[in-house]
């Protein structure tokens, strides 16, 4: 039993790394029906980002820069990527866009940060702290609160404030919001903002923990993606649930299976939510008229 | 043709006769490739390499070459890749002409890329990469000679040392494998069961993960829960960073012991203190026990203004590659391939180099230059690695 917690733990924590990223792909989701698909690479130069700004100020400090960079990284992948495949009314167009882009933000990252992984000086106490026998390292304490925060503060911001409230609007009615008056394309370009900015931030919670790379976002990025796809793209519980899911699955897999198939049941389970319940375990299903 | 058309011809044509007498001039330097991954995960020990070769052949041009003659290298990037280390192989040997080449550190580039120096008969020095099968590509009776030779510790001396350290001189009985899902791994793998089965012992868990993996708990929970009193590993260093780090994590502690990665500084770094203690064949410590090995670090220090270097074992075995192929060079008195082989086969005169000094290093059989016993074990302490006494 004290086994089967112990990986329950790692694997929780392991989920909302997941669950972070996640959420990013949901944000814009809501808004354009499209996805950041560099969103692991918005992950990994907030990491880097942060860590060369953490050795000037420290972590607390770096925070708030690191969520001004992130919004700025969100602004240039809409302005570049998304917007003239939305005006275009292009299908396809934003997918290899936000593709390429990603690609050249992880090139970029290669140059200015080199190929080898660094090492994120951990805020908290590297020791791990012993819950009833089980083990938890402070820092990922931290990830799973501070993805949780992030999410309540996203969310609160979306049903309390009026621009929160013109967010949801185009979530739900693209067409219908812009004859209310709400300048649609200005809410997307600021969900990508967002986005990143989560992305951002998450990549400052998990670097501790990861190991920091101008590769660290591919990964990280791909497993996301699939939380998204079994929690349901607009669904902010179903990121959460998605991730533990696929958290706790890697983990207990490892352990009672075998190490080399500790991926597999993870997808299995993307393979059977897309074939029995293709919006998501959470997400509504939207029907789309053409 | 036209008239501007016939002077180009002409010009050529003198300039062609001009340059012939020069080609076979003795000034005309002697052209060497040097292939490994200068960029992605392996740059490390491929730019160490790297620049090990070229503090050697800027010592030997400095004392006037060899044959007279200067050497130029020809640098190529092979990025870890195969088919990279395909194409490069065959510029290497059919644009720019070399001689030889030293380089490869990674058994499936080397592998794949050197049969086109087979085939070529030109002789390729591989000084990083330890597969075992490396210098037995190419064996009778279907090859009557090898061009393929090695300075680099191949993995049936290195998990013999691992297991020897573990079971000989630890007294351990009980230990667990951790290798990632890489060859390099998987190869390492087997050769330690290998050696383990020699000592009747079994190791009680086997366990794999990928390159990226962030979470090591299953992988460790189950060597611990199968009371695993050591764990042997063959990965590279971000990976084995993890496994240390999750060791912390889990507040269980057991030796380290594997493959000579553990050296890499991308381990020593990101297991900061977890590492101390991780135990390695090495063929070269930076460390100044000898003259020569002191004069090489200060030289390496000062020629790339480094305090540590990120792989020593490379940089040592590329310095020591270089100075091997050049006394072939010399010995043979002509840059044929054949005869350098043959040289190199049967090399009179002793190379003093920084892992070792070579004695007959070669014969037409054996291609490995580092012999059981060559290699020693070091040990991470506080970010550098120590030779364990």
């Amino acid at each position: 039993m004290e086994i089967f917690a112990q990986l329950a733990v790692s694997g929780i924590a392991l989920g909302m790394i997941y669950a972070v990223i996640a959420f990013g792909y949901q944000l814009t989701f809501a808004t354009s029906r499209t996805l950041n698909f560099g969103q692991g690479e918005a992950l990994m130069l907030g990491a880097l980002t942060g860590l060369t700004i953490a050795g000037h100020v420290g972590y607390w400090l770096m925070i708030p820069a690191v969520l001004l960079f992130g919004a700025l990284q969100g602004f240039v992948v809409e302005r570049l990527g998304v917007a003239p495949a939305i005006k275009t009314k292009s299908e396809f167009g934003w997918i290899m866009s936000t593709i390429a882009l990603g690609i050249i933000f992880r090139n970029t990252a290669e140059n200015i940060w080199g190929k080898d992984d660094l090492k994120f000086p951990s805020p908290l106490p590297e020791s791990p702290l012993k819950v009833l026998g089980i083990h938890v390292l402070p820092m990922e304490l931290l990830v799973v609160v501070g993805a949780v925060a992030m999410m309540l503060a996203v969310e609160l911001f979306n049903r309390r404030s009026i621009y929160g409230k013109a967010v949801v609007a185009t979530s739900n009615d693209r067409d219908a919001a812009g004859l209310m008056g709400i300048n649609t394309g200005v809410v997307i370009t600021f969900s990508y903002m967002l986005s990143s900015l989560t992305a951002a931030l998450g990549g400052v919670l998990v670097a501790p923990l990861t190991l920091t790379g101008a590769s660290m976002g591919a990964v990280l990025g791909l497993k996301a993606f699939a939380v998204a796809i079994i929690g349901g793209l607009n669904s902010g519980l179903g990121v959460i649930v998605g991730g533990l899911i696929l958290g706790i699955a890697e983990t207990t897999t490892g352990y009672y299976l075998s190490t080399g198939y500790k991926d597999v049941p993870g997808l299995i389970l993307l393979l059977v939510v897309l074939a029995i319940k293709p919006s998501g375990l959470f997400g509504k299903v939207a029907i789309k008229k053409v | 043709m036209s008239a501007v058309g016939k002077i180009v011809a002409a010009a050529l044509t003198a300039g062609v006769g001009l340059f012939l007498p020069g080609a076979g001039d003795a000034a005309e330097p002697i052209k060497i490739g040097v292939s490994g991954p200068f960029t992605g995960g392996s740059s490390p020990m491929g730019v160490s390499m790297r620049d090990g070769v070229k503090l050697a052949c800027a010592e030997i041009n400095a004392a006037g070459g060899v044959l007279g003659r200067q050497i130029q290298l020809v640098e190529r990037d092979d990025e870890a890749k195969n088919e990279r280390g395909v194409q490069i192989t065959q510029e290497l040997i059919n644009k720019e002409h070399v001689v030889a080449d030293v380089g490869f550190i990674n058994t499936g580039v080397a592998l794949a890329s050197q049969r086109f120096y087979e085939e070529a008969k030109i002789p390729v020095i591989n000084n990083v990469a330890t597969g075992s099968k490396i210098t037995h590509q190419f064996e009778p009776p279907e090859f009557a000679d090898s061009y393929v030779f090695r300075t680099s510790a191949h993995d049936t001396i290195q998990s013999a040392m691992i297991v020897e350290e573990a079971i000989g001189r630890r007294k351990f009985t009980k230990v667990a494998i951790l290798a990632d899902s890489t060859n390099y791994g998987q190869l390492g793998r087997e050769d330690l069961e290998k050696a383990l089965d020699k000592r009747g012992i079994k190791p009680v868990a086997v366990e794999k993960f990928n390159i990226k993996d962030v979470d090591m708990t299953s992988q460790l929970l189950k060597a611990k829960e199968a009371g695993a009193q050591a764990i042997l590993t063959y990965a590279i260093g971000p990976e084995l960073a993890q496994i240390a780090n999750g060791m912390e994590k889990l507040d269980w502690k057991v030796p380290m012991i594997g493959s000579w990665t553990l050296s890499m500084a991308n381990f020593i770094d990101n297991a900061g203190k977890n590492g101390n203690g991780a135990r390695m064949p090495q063929t070269f410590i930076q460390e100044g026990d000898t003259a020569k090995r002191k004069a090489f670090i200060e030289a390496y220090q000062k020629a790339y203004k480094v305090d540590r270097i990120s792989s020593p074992v490379s940089a040592a075995q590329g310095y020591d590659s270089m100075y091997l192929l050049v006394a072939a060079i010399r010995q043979a008195g002509t840059t044929d391939g054949v005869k350098v082989r043959e040289a190199l086969e049967n090399l009179q005169q002793k190379v003093d180099g920084v892992v070792k000094v070579y004695d007959h290093p070669y014969t037409h059989d054996d291609h490995d230059a580092i012999k059981p016993g060559d290699a020693v074990m070091g040990e991470v302490q506080n970010g550098h690695v120590v030779r364990v006494r």
